[in-house]
């Protein structure tokens, strides 16, 4: 991003050293590690959610997992790596982790297949697959996620002619409530495939998975600091043409970081260190510094990015697509169809620009080719592009709710499942067209409700 | 003579308390069991034997020294319900407040071996 020595040193000779009072902070209540039961605090990756679940199990093999989904107190939820934004995995019943389900099953270079059980991280995959000769092209920006928690909220990288990570799933394994083991494919069950690959965790334990993945191959990274109206000119021509394409767009400064990466014969150059979360941190500064004037805020900023040139690197795509995210942050994202991408984004830089002076956190626009494969992928039959906007774990972020959501619903946005929303099924059963048949299959497979939190019985309706 | 008894009495302990406020905290080494390795390896490690994270690398002895000094219990309640870039949990579902007792210690004294 930003040079930091630079950004730390021109902030200071602005010499307007006069921190704001901060006024948007939330303070967060403080929450006592045990409840009078005896059951110990659970929080998710960002803090917004927690329960006191009455259990946590961590099953070694699939008979143990059997008995869990057959006696343990409900809910039932699997909590993958607790990095969902929303209340999906909160339970006062049961917290399951699939941590003893990691790892390769097996693979087939002829095809580039590989079964990977549910619970690996996606961290540890990427190395996982590189020692097989194969590679995910279209990994998070974030890997801390389990592949099954991933998968299951519709969780994707960047990529025009790239679908989310449940577009390359060939089948999974799903454990059902009742005991039985399936596959579950295309061609074998393929009513539940359609609908329970994307399915939040509510249809039964998925177990493994298998994917169709790409030739082990080095992939070049490029960052480019720009102007946003050349960014925002060029985006269509610069996602048609780079396998992966992103950008984040800095709020009050008019600057835009440009991401690409494409496949290369070039040797290993190293990244270098990852300096992207002290660079955050600065523009919290500048934040608290100078947000009482933004033309101010914009200069500093601008005089700091003149100097940046790009970056490049060359890796294995596992190793460049993912960042380490090790500040909090609350995150809504919504996917659009890819024609009203950039005007609801101008609209959303509008209203923040105007009306909330505290947000330092860039936003993210990215792509994402659409997919026939889950009935609830949220890029179901369209090519989308989409908008994530974030804000620091300590700060106030209703405005998510009261500012942004209503641009992104407006554009005909689906919300990322993993992450905040305020929707119910009353707009879901307009957004995705085989709605009633999901939740038909569903109240099939889990008829008394064992998966259902409150949280999911407002996505349901039930 | 009584008089130097008495004063040597009542230094004596002065001096050890005074010795023990200027001395840095210590934790006794740890072993993980089977399972609490196991939980470390699926979670604690992700941050804390990674050189991108920003969290206290395990066995770095100096960056552990200053959370050291807050006292194992205020450690284990941050672990639990995060601290800064620290998740609640620290990503561990299932760990328990003895689990994340016996890594931190494991982290801040270097420890390698599991029974």
């Amino acid at each position: 991003m930003v040079n930091r020595r630079q950004f730390l040193s021109l902030t200071a000779a602005t010499g307007v050293g006069v921190l704001l009072p901060a006024c948007h902070k939330q303070s967060a209540p403080v929450l006592p590690v045990k409840d009078a039961n005896g059951h110990y605090l659970w929080q998710n990756w960002s803090g917004s959610e927690h329960a006191y679940p009455s259990q946590r199990v961590a099953p070694n093999n699939i008979d143990e997992l059997k008995q869990v989904i057959a006696s343990a107190p409900t809910p039932i939820r699997c909590i993958g790596a607790g990095h969902s934004f929303n209340g999906q995995c909160t339970t006062d019943g049961t917290l399951l982790a699939l941590d003893n389900f990691s790892g390769l099953v097996g693979h087939n270079n002829l095809e580039y297949l590989a079964t990977v059980k549910a619970g690996t991280r996606l961290q540890q995959l990427g190395k996982l697959l590189e020692d097989v000769g194969q590679d995910m092209v279209n990994i998070p920006d974030v890997n801390k996620q389990t592949l099954a928690g991933a998968i299951a909220t519709g969780t994707h990288g960047s990529g025009h002619g790239l679908p989310a990570l449940h577009g390359r799933v060939q089948s999974f394994r799903l454990l059902t409530l009742q005991g039985q083991e399936m596959n579950c494919s295309a061609s074998e069950n393929a009513e539940i495939y359609h609908a329970a690959l994307v399915g939040l965790g509510a249809f039964g334990i998925v177990t493994e998975y298998t994917l169709e993945n790409w030739p082990l191959a080095h992939t070049e990274r490029q960052v480019t600091m720009l102007p946003l109206e050349q960014m925002l000119t060029e985006w269509p021509a610069q996602y048609a043409k780079n396998r992966n394409a992103e950008f984040f767009y800095i709020p009050f400064t008019g600057l835009a970081m440009r991401i690409l990466h494409n496949q290369t014969d070039k040797a290993v150059t190293a990244r270098g260190e990852d300096k992207d979360m002290e660079s955050l941190m600065d523009l919290k500064k500048l934040r608290d510094y100078v947000s009482w004037s933004p033309s101010l805020r914009r200069r500093v900023a601008n005089m700091v990015a003149d100097n940046h040139g790009t970056e490049y690197a060359v890796d294995y795509g596992w190793k460049l697509l993912a960042s380490e995210r090790s500040v909090r942050f609350h995150e809504m994202e919504y996917h659009l169809p890819l024609d009203a991408q950039l005007d609801a984004l101008k609209e959303v830089i509008a209203v923040i620009e105007t009306q909330r002076p505290d947000v330092f956190f860039p936003i993210e626009a990215r792509v994402i080719k659409g997919d026939d494969r889950a009935w609830l992928s949220p890029f179901y039959q369209r090519d989308t592009g989409s908008i994530a906007v974030h804000a620091y774990y300590e700060d106030d972020y209703k405005f998510l709710y009261e500012l942004v959501e209503p641009i992104l619903k407006k554009h005909g946005g689906r919300p990322h499942w993993g992450k905040l929303h305020s929707l119910t099924e009353k707009d879901f059963v307009q957004l995705y067209p085989q709605w009633q048949q999901v939740k038909a299959i569903r109240q099939q497979l889990d008829p008394q409700g064992k998966l259902v939190n409150p949280y999911l019985k407002r996505v349901w309706g039930v | 003579m009584k008089k130097l008894r008495l004063t040597l009495v009542c230094a004596v302990p002065l001096l050890l308390l005074l010795t023990a406020c200027g001395s840095k905290p210590a934790l006794a080494p740890v072993t993980l069991t089977e399972q609490q390795n196991k939980l470390f390896q699926q979670s604690c490690q992700t941050c804390h034997a990674n050189a991108a994270s920003p969290a206290p690398q395990m066995g770095d002895i100096k960056a552990w020294e200053k959370r050291v000094e807050k006292g194992l219990p205020v450690l284990v309640q941050n672990a639990m319900q995060g601290f800064n870039a620290m998740p609640a949990g620290g990503m561990c579902t299932i760990c328990t407040p003895d689990d994340f007792e016996a890594m931190i210690r494991y982290m801040a004294t270097a420890q390698t071996k599991t029974k």
